[in-house]
């Protein structure tokens, strides 16, 4: 099982701040991810729609898209920041 | 004394901060302070107030590296950051940098590089609460 948590106006967008998600043997890449979150979250198409403008995490490490996410992971997607 | 790095619903002193940054540290010259507050009007529109929230664990985390960087980088002895999260009334204090240096330059040098950094590399996001609605904001003005 994977955590997938959002944030900010995509915690909105989803309605909910976190999912979970089945992992496949071996892992599965950070794109093919985004792409299953997608199709449970369809309000989310347009956002991720160019992740790289997203801030992508596993476990509190920031990580890219051919990352590989194992079972029990901690995933997050993050819009841009706005601190401070 | 409390933790240089925090992140925390309640407001801070920033007299208690500059204290516990200078106590023990008398080789300290220079203290520069950077205090973010909440403006009632951004972007042409009023703002009533702002919802700050976190990535919990990932945002002190994040502030701790830039501290560490900061202490790396410039020729500071001291560096403190303090954020709030939760909602905050305009007019309130939003976030505290303090540098403190043998001399100023490097402490003005580490409070704006900290601050910039701090908008660009921490999981934190801002909600403006107007009276026409609620905007949660994405760029770094």
């Amino acid at each position: 099982m994977i955590r997938v948590l959002f944030f900010a106006r995509l915690a909105d967008l989803a309605k909910v701040r976190e999912a979970k998600f089945d992992c496949p043997d071996g892992g599965i890449r950070m794109d093919e991810l985004l792409r299953q979150v997608v199709a449970r979250f369809p309000s989310l198409e347009a956002s991720l729609a160019r992740p790289k403008l997203m801030f992508l995490a596993i476990n509190q490490e920031q990580a890219d898209l051919d990352a590989q996410v194992k079972d029990g992971d901690e995933m997050a997607i993050m819009p841009p920041f706005s601190g401070g | 004394m409390s933790e240089p790095v925090r992140i925390q619903t309640g407001d801070f002193s920033v007299e208690e901060e500059v204290k516990a940054l200078h106590s023990g540290n008398g080789r300290i010259g220079g203290i520069v302070t950077f205090l973010g507050t909440a403006r009632d009007l951004s972007r042409g529109r009023n703002v009533s107030r702002i919802e700050f929230e976190e990535y919990a664990g990932m945002a002190v985390k994040a502030m701790n590296v830039l501290r560490g960087k900061a202490m790396n980088q410039f020729d500071i002895i001291d560096m403190r950051i303090v954020h709030r999260i939760g909602t905050i009334q305009a007019g309130e204090q939003i976030v505290l940098i303090i540098a403190g240096a043998v001399h100023r330059g490097a402490a003005f040098d580490a409070c704006e590089w900290c601050i910039d950094a701090l908008k660009k590399t921490v999981p934190i996001w801002k909600k403006e609460v107007t009276p026409s609605g609620e905007t949660w904001v994405e760029d770094h003005p």
